[in-house]
């Protein structure tokens, strides 16, 4: 019996090992983060914790997919991390607003004016006056294309000159048309990813801000009947996600893609062959968003202000520079925006200085607002759409059946 | 029994009652080390089982207000199209897949049985090993594989004259590419099982009916068969459970939408992406209790049907 007892305690022991005091004896209180890799820089956190000496920062970082059911998990126990990173999804907790710590309790009011205005917004609960969490990086997106591919098509090269002849979608589809005539490359690789992107740069998606529904509103009309006429011009590639695009990009067959800054790590992985060969500019039809992350601190937090203030610090004007140059966490602080160490050329895209025209779209990006159930009515249109591009289902046939299940899924919402 | 007997009998009964427990504390030490297990499945088996009836009957996001909404969720789900299909799609999954793959189980298991064969530990393992493979990597194999445009099967088909297939867009081939995952995966585990079952025939059988004049047909639909009845019916059962809940092949393969018009979206994927991707708690539970019928009814009609064949 006196052998089974110690057997016992020794297994205690083995299993709650990880919390044990140190021997050194001295005991700093802890402050958990938790971050997905490259959401922060590893060195960035390194020197938190030098400039926060008198607490332990236990950073925790947690794989990709699982993360947001991690913290959602962890939300319900209501007992997780003191401050957690959350990717573009974050305003979705601004539904439930009371589980973060309102930072504008916490002095962080006189920061608004250092980040870009739409990105603060994001997370702002205007009618409680809440902010649930600060920005991290930006996603602005901009046109890559093919300068080569584009001058095998008579169509303009340099940047400048691609974006005054390509100031709305419709000449964007104008050149897509001669593009393919001329070298039989396609300038879209589905119609559902310039969907997306068309979206992104207009302030109306699916529900209004009183929460109703609008996504049978002009906005989501317009990228729809365009989407559709990439289809119907035989324009997209129909290309699935993932390797199809990424061999696809590499061998030539397309030519063109309005992306996010953070897709340009994506494309050179991707498409090695053709370093050199790609160029940026503003996107047809105006600026957009699409990503970027935020970091809050959890209202379960026993040492908020300590959290707070190492939050602040993690995404200060001179951290985000560090964030930027350490995994390329595109920067949502106008003075980080605006340092000189953006300007730098890139000879994947001929030694463009691609960097400014993301900087430029970041400024420009409209305030915008997602909604708690973006997520399923964006699934449901997209769904649709890749039924019309891949297997020739009748668009209107489509939008109708996208109108009903939007329907069907606001009266279980509703209830 | 004579009723006096019966009475004389009763004392002891009476008896039984306050020695269980006494039974159990002599012997708490064996108690003891069984409990981990026990303390485990009421945590992690029973209560989650409990507590996904309970959801069944609410609206919970997970966080927020956990609403009673009665039965209204099991009315959503009977009139849903999107849990039919993928109803729809794990049968025709589970029939694209478990035919084959115990067919070409039993001829490999059969060949692995060969007298004649050397090195039998060696094929045992290779092919047991495409069950432990991982499933993420055997699916970023397969997309590769059967790919619409750039894939290794379109180029095999275009070598001998047969133009490509656009595996990715098709509703039944998108099925058919899962299927064959499954197979790739599971012919050799149940193979094994198959073995083991044939190596427990006694070989006097086998002896006695060559010594009758049966030829190797039927000896294998006379005698192998018959014998190994109870081996099918423990890797149909298997077989149906496990292809009832298929899951990470279709999420890998095509993404959390099941691909082209959900043609891939089996039923444990739709059970996933309600409950914790739309973060419909209680509609992902009345889901997970419909799935539970449907796969103890089949089951049993799958056990039915071995039983009498």
């Amino acid at each position: 019996m006196k052998r089974l007892a110690a057997l016992v305690s020794v297994s205690f022991l083995a299993l709650s090992g990880c919390q044990l005091p140190t021997s050194s004896g001295e005991e700093k209180p802890v402050i958990t983060l938790w971050y997905w890799n490259r959401s922060l820089s590893d060195d960035v956190i390194a020197k938190a914790q030098e400039a926060f000496p008198d607490v332990t920062i236990e950073a925790q970082k947690i794989g990709g997919d699982e993360y947001k059911t991690k913290l959602h998990t962890a939300l319900i126990a209501g007992r997780g991390p003191d401050i957690v990173a959350m990717n573009d999804w974050a305003f979705e907790y601004l539904a439930y607003e009371e589980e973060f710590v309102n930072l504008l309790d916490y002095g962080a009011g006189e920061l608004e004016e250092d980040y870009l205005d739409w990105k603060w917004q994001a997370v702002e609960d205007p009618d409680s006056g809440s902010l649930i969490a600060l920005p991290i990086d930006t996603g602005p997106t901009a046109l890559y294309y093919r300068a080569d591919l584009f001058e095998e098509a008579g169509l303009p090269t340099e940047p400048e000159d691609v974006h005054a002849a390509l100031q709305t979608w419709d000449d964007y589809i104008d050149a897509a048309i001669q593009l393919k005539e001329e070298t039989g490359a396609y300038m879209f690789e589905s119609i559902t990813k310039p969907y997306l992107q068309m979206l992104e740069q207009q302030s109306d998606k699916y529900f209004a801000e009183d929460g109703s529904y609008i996504g049978d509103g002009e906005s989501i009309q317009t990228a729809w009947s365009t989407a559709i006429r990439i289809h119907e011009e035989g324009l997209s590639a129909r290309l699935t996600d993932g390797q199809e695009t990424n061999a696809a990009l590499n061998g030539g067959d397309v030519a063109s893609r309005v992306g996010a800054v953070w897709e340009s790590q994506i494309t050179q992985d991707a498409a090695p062959d053709t370093a050199g060969k790609w160029r940026v500019t503003r996107t047809p039809g105006g600026d957009g968003n699409n990503g970027g992350s935020f970091i809050g601190v959890l209202a379960s937090s026993p040492m908020k202000d300590e959290a707070v203030e190492i939050t602040k610090w993690l995404v200060s004007p001179d951290a985000q520079q560090q964030h930027y140059l350490d995994v390329n966490l595109f920067p949502s602080t106008i003075a980080t925006l605006e340092s000189e160490l953006m300007h730098k050329p890139d000879p994947f895209y001929g030694e463009q200085m691609v960097a400014d025209v993301f900087i430029e779209s970041a400024k420009n990006v409209p305030p915008t607002f997602y909604g708690e159930h973006y997520g399923i009515f964006r699934d449901i249109f997209n769904d649709e759409l890749v039924l019309v591009d891949r297997t020739n289902k009748n668009p209107d046939q489509a939008w109708e059946d996208a109108q009903r299940q939007a329907a069907r899924e606001l009266s279980r919402l509703e209830k | 029994m004579t009723q006096p007997k019966h009475e004389v009998a009763r004392p002891p009964v009476f008896h039984n009652k306050p020695s269980l427990w006494a039974e159990i504390w002599k012997k708490r030490t064996l108690y003891l080390f069984i409990s981990p297990f026990f303390l485990l499945f009421a945590v992690f088996g029973i209560f989650p089982i409990i507590y996904s009836l309970y959801l069944s009957f609410h609206n919970w996001s997970g966080l927020g207000e956990r609403t009673f909404v009665g039965l209204s969720n099991f009315q959503y789900l009977i009139t849903d199209a999107g849990f039919w299909q993928a109803v729809g799609n794990t049968f025709g999954i589970w029939f694209l897949s478990s035919i084959p793959m115990l067919f070409f189980a039993l001829v490999i298991a059969f060949l692995l049985n060969l007298p004649s064969l050397t090195g039998r530990g060696t094929y045992r393992t290779l092919f047991f090993i495409t069950n432990v493979t991982s499933i993420v990597a055997v699916a970023i194999i397969f997309e590769t594989i059967f790919s619409n445009q750039y894939g290794l099967m379109n180029y095999l088909l275009s070598l001998v004259g047969i133009g490509s297939l656009e595996w990715m867009n098709s509703s039944f081939l998108i099925k058919v590419v899962i299927a064959s995952m499954v197979v790739w995966r599971f012919v050799g585990y149940n193979a094994i099982i198959y073995l083991a079952g044939l190596q427990s025939i006694p070989k006097t059988l086998y002896e006695a009916a060559i010594i009758d004049g049966a030829n190797k047909i039927q000896i294998f639909f006379r005698i192998t068969i018959p014998m190994l009845r109870p081996i099918i019916l423990f890797t149909v059962i298997m077989t149906t459970i496990g292809s009832m809940q298929i899951f990470t092949e279709p999420q890998i393969l095509l993404g959390n939408s099941g691909g082209v018009g959900g043609a891939g979206m089996t039923m444990t994927l739709y059970m996933y992406n309600e409950g914790f991707l739309n973060q419909q708690f209680g509609y992902a539970s009345a889901v997970s209790w419909a799935m539970f019928i449907i796969i103890a009814v089949f089951s049993l009609i799958n056990w039915k049907l071995v039983q009498k064949a």
